[in-house]
């Protein structure tokens, strides 16, 4: 199936008054707020990465027309409301919950901080202070996890409207002006692009008030951004970062043309659960690494975009992306085991690929996933969330597709699409890493990587390290490249 | 369901003589003849129910020497397995219920939850019955598992913020075992693979029913989770074991410490001084709790100082978590520039200093109630949330009506109750302080 641009598909929907609106009335005394704007870092000009964001940023983090950024807090504080932004390639998100109590003051204060913003110079020497120093100390700092996952996605989209961190880059962010930011709002926070979501215990015809509110938005036209599929690297393609650091980070992944509403996104979403779920143990590589092997703390699969990871156990809503990666998770390993885990992730994903799931297997997958998904929309704000993101994709609510879709998916399905999007030896390898020289050394030596333990081993153990102490990785010089930490995402 | 609750909140709210209660949803609670706790809570989320067992020890009960993280490493090995259910059937069983399942570690307490669909509840209640009382693994699984934990240590210390709670503790306590995280010291957890054995006595010591409580909030009926729990948990049975926990000498401060970070990062100041222990019946923390909002939120004129007006500094906050035992009231300050550490080190110390000079106003005040207060209705979002609330509460004082109690005190604060918490703990003696610096740039 080929897919349609998401607008055409938001306006399929017969939504046509705009903005669009999403409500989820319900009982509970909060009222949550989910404003997406279809626009993002993707849209961010050659030149001014980090304009998406830093937009949005002086929305959410600065002040309005009438009041100081300070005057916003004060207002915001005892009703313990706070605004989140999030910017992500093709969507851009404000989201807050407030209890019913304070519903007037606080929308009051929120309306004016997206439809009045106060362009302040004092705003913009923080927030882009605190973009950069985002990017340099709490990313490439402080997060060797993270680093070496937003790296992956940078090469894999190298000269794509992907192909930089959503923060943008230092070099950007230090010219963006007032003027530029101005203009990306001008042009982009616009009724076209706005999909207004509520949901909770908000009174009779206040989501057609909020409508008319942002009416006064310009009418702006629908992004048309040319997202073309990423090519596969041919091989193995390895960005070592070095780093001064304890232990050694990797994040593994791959394009694939596969998402919600994708014939195949059902199929992969097991493929996946099964491999790696999230920070649950019980996944095939967390079983095979950390519990036989102790190799690290955990180890996980992604098909869809899942920033944060290590803070949260589910993903954030409004990450909508018409391009999506399948990707692994190691979690930092003892330098001198990084050579053999690598192996050992491969190995697993080859097998996968090979083998795919047993009918025991994917019957097991298929159940847990069937009823997960329930826990995904466990709050109004996440329900909501999911229903702004399923009018993008152009699916039904988030629960009923991937039930529906799974009660009638077979294995075959699930391995068969398997082998159609997934490789175990053309792929995306980055690790954070102290010597990264002598790891590079040791990656195209391609010697083998024998582990020892600490306990006896069950047999079976030892004998499939033999073979994955070998495994081979196809690697050439040039495509093992070693990056000083600090030139990332400068 | 959702008519027939509300009516029975109209009647609670009744019962307790039309008093406004923070915590509004009324619940069951237990106490069967082994000592354990059970508290089940109704919510009117439908079909899901959250589940948390709360084990009352944590890294406060790690006494000995060279055992420090022990009930960390513990809580990994109850995923170890029993007899009946081997990790692989109790991961299968998980799975067959689409649960969520987790655990954490704090100074006082371990918890173990799930979050799953309802009909599952006897299968789950059963199964983590099972593993309470007949936890079983080999020497082998405890040593791999030990260096599991290491994985952990190791993603954890890229980040200096947990460097700078190892070295704070370390600094401001002699002999608590708040002097260590819950971790554990870095030399301990590397020789945990050798303490098989006491991690056998761990458990005959802390899991058992009298340190046990279990919360369950959701789409329930409290009559059917109470057969459920004596069918499944009545047989566990009682312990003897009492930790003595050493008690930490009076302040003698102040102290300082410093911290070389080996990459370049942003400099830090933490000033911490020796606090109260959690209370729902005395004022002093709960004053404390006043003063970190009044002193240093987003709202504070030291927060519009330091990050919005001069931008000296890109985080300010303080935190004065609830402890069994008197712990710390700290500030956390992520500095710009490393030249600024003493002058955001000293607007710190300022502030509290006002604090003990003159009693808060009572307009400001009345605000930071309000905000704790709707922060507080806003965290209960979910089930998962309402039994992660009661667990946290649940290790300090073992009922829901602690969270009540501790509330009301907000409300009865005065600034003058405030002004003699300042002047009891924001004392010279008290005070640790805690820098830490980057290395250059590569």
């Amino acid at each position: 199936m080929r897919m349609l641009p998401p607008m055409l598909l938001l306006l399929a929907t017969g939504l046509e008054a705009l903005p669009r609106l999403v409500t989820l009335p319900g009982s509970s005394p909060l009222v949550s707020f989910r404003l997406v704007f279809l626009t993002g870092a993707a849209s961010d000009p050659a030149g001014k990465e980090g304009l998406a964001a830093l937009t949005a940023a002086m929305l959410a983090q600065g002040g309005t027309r009438r009041l100081s950024y300070q005057e916003i807090l004060e207002a915001l504080f005892p009703m313990a409301v706070s605004i989140s932004a999030q910017v992500d390639k093709e969507m851009t998100s404000f989201a807050a919950t407030t209890h019913r109590d304070n519903l007037e003051e606080f929308y009051r204060i929120f309306r004016a901080m997206l439809l009045e913003p106060g362009w302040r110079p004092e705003d913009l020497t923080r927030l882009r202070d605190d973009a950069v120093n985002f990017l340099r100390v709490s990313l490439r700092g402080n997060n060797d996890e993270e680093l070496a996952k937003e790296v992956l996605y940078n090469e894999i989209y190298a000269g794509h409207p992907y192909g930089h961190h959503n923060l943008g880059k230092v070099s950007a962010l230090e010219k963006l002006t007032l003027e530029d930011l101005r203009d990306f709002y001008a042009r982009r926070f616009t009724q076209a692009n706005l999909v207004i979501g509520l949901a909770g215990g908000y009174p009779e015809g206040f989501p057609e008030r909020v409508r008319r509110d942002f009416a006064r938005l310009p009418a702006g036209r629908s992004e048309s951004l040319k997202l073309p599929e990423p090519s596969r690297p041919g091989g193995l393609r390895v960005t070592l970062i070095e780093k001064e650091t304890r232990s050694v980070a990797f994040s593994i992944g791959f394009p694939i043309p596969v998402r919600r509403g994708h014939p195949d996104y059902p199929a992969l979403l097991v493929a996946q659960s099964y491999f790696g779920q999230h920070r649950m143990s019980g996944g095939r590589l967390y079983e095979r690494m950390r519990q036989l092997r102790g190799l690290n703390y955990g180890d996980y699969a992604y098909i869809e975009y899942f920033p944060r990871g290590m803070f949260q156990f589910e993903p954030d809503p409004n990450l909508g992306r018409r391009r999506q990666i399948f990707q692994i998770w190691i979690r930092p390993v003892e330098p001198d085991k990084a050579h053999f885990s690598l192996r050992l992730a491969l190995y697993e994903l080859d097998r996968l690929v090979r083998l795919g799931l047993t009918q025991e297997e994917f019957e097991r997958t298929r159940l847990f996933l069937t009823k997960y998904v329930n826990l995904l929309t466990r709050t109004k704000s996440a329900e909501l969330g999911y229903a702004m993101d399923s009018l993008y994709y152009g699916i039904p609510d988030y629960n009923s597709y991937v039930k529906g879709a799974l009660a009638r998916l077979t294995r075959e399905q699930v391995n068969e699409a398997i082998r159609k999007h997934l490789r175990a030896a053309d792929l995306y390898i980055v690790a954070v890493a102290k010597d990264c020289g002598e790891l590079r050394r040791r990656l195209l030596a391609g010697e083998p990587s024998p582990i020892s333990y600490n306990a006896p081993r069950p047999p079976e153990v030892l004998e499939e390290d033999k073979i994955v102490e070998r495994f081979k990785l196809d690697l050439k010089p040039e495509n093992v490249r070693v990056v000083p930490v600090g030139q990332i995402f400068e | 369901m959702r008519l027939l609750l509300a009516a029975w909140l109209c009647a609670m709210a009744t019962c307790s003589a039309g008093e406004r209660k923070i915590f509004p949803y009324p619940w069951d609670q237990q106490d069967f003849p082994n000592g354990l706790r059970l508290i089940t809570i109704p919510t009117d989320y439908p079909n899901v129910v959250a589940l948390y067992i709360v084990v009352a020890a944590g890294s406060r009960n790690e006494v000995e020497p060279g055992k420090s993280g022990f009930a960390h490493l513990f809580e990994h090995m109850m995923f170890r397995g029993t007899r009946q259910f081997p990790p692989a059937r109790y991961e299968a069983v998980l799975k067959a219920a689409g649960a969520a399942s987790n655990a954490y570690t704090t100074d006082d307490h371990t918890a173990y939850h799930t979050t799953f669909s309802k009909e599952d509840l006897e299968t789950i209640l059963a199964m983590e019955a099972d593993r309470f009382q007949r936890l079983e693994y080999s020497a082998e699984d405890f040593r791999t598992e030990a260096l599991a934990v290491l994985g952990e240590y190791n993603k954890n210390s890229a980040n200096p913020v947990s460097k700078l709670y190892e070295v704070l503790r370390d600094t401001a306590f002699d002999r608590h075992p708040y002097k260590h995280t819950t971790m554990g010291f870095l030399k301990d957890i590397q020789d945990m693979p050798n303490q098989y054995e006491y991690s056998l006595q761990f458990f005959r010591r802390y899991y058992r029913p009298e340190y046990t409580t279990i919360i369950l909030a959701g789409d329930l009926a409290p009559a059917q989770v109470r057969e459920l729990v004596a069918k499944h948990w009545g047989a566990w049975e009682r312990g003897d074991y009492r930790a003595r926990i050493p008690t930490e000498a009076p302040p003698a401060g102040p102290r300082a410490n410093h911290v070389n970070w080996p990459s370049p990062t942003l400099p830090w100041v933490v000033a911490a001084f020796r606090g109260p222990a959690y209370s729902d019946a005395e004022t002093d923390q709960v004053a404390l709790d006043l003063i970190a909002q009044l002193g240093f939120s987003e709202s504070s004129q030291l927060y519009r100082k330091l990050v919005i007006r001069e931008q000296k500094a890109d985080l300010l906050e303080a935190e004065n978590p609830d402890r069994v035992d008197p712990y710390l009231f700290t500030v956390w300050a992520r500095v710009k520039k490393e030249a600024d550490l003493d002058y955001v080190r000293d607007e710190i110390l300022t502030t509290l200093e006002s604090f003990r000079a003159r009693p808060v106003e009572a307009e400001r005040l009345e605000r930071a109630k309000r905000h704790l207060r709707y922060r507080f209705a806003l965290s209960l979002r979910d089930s998962e949330a309402v039994a992660a609330t009661v667990a946290r509460y649940v290790a300090l004082r073992r009922t829901p009506e602690t969270i009540n109690r501790v509330y009301e005190l907000y409300e009865k604060l005065t600034p003058a109750d405030i002004q003699a918490a300042a002047r009891r703990y924001f004392v010279e003696p008290g005070r640790t302080i805690v820098t830490l610096a980057g290395g250059k740039s590569q």
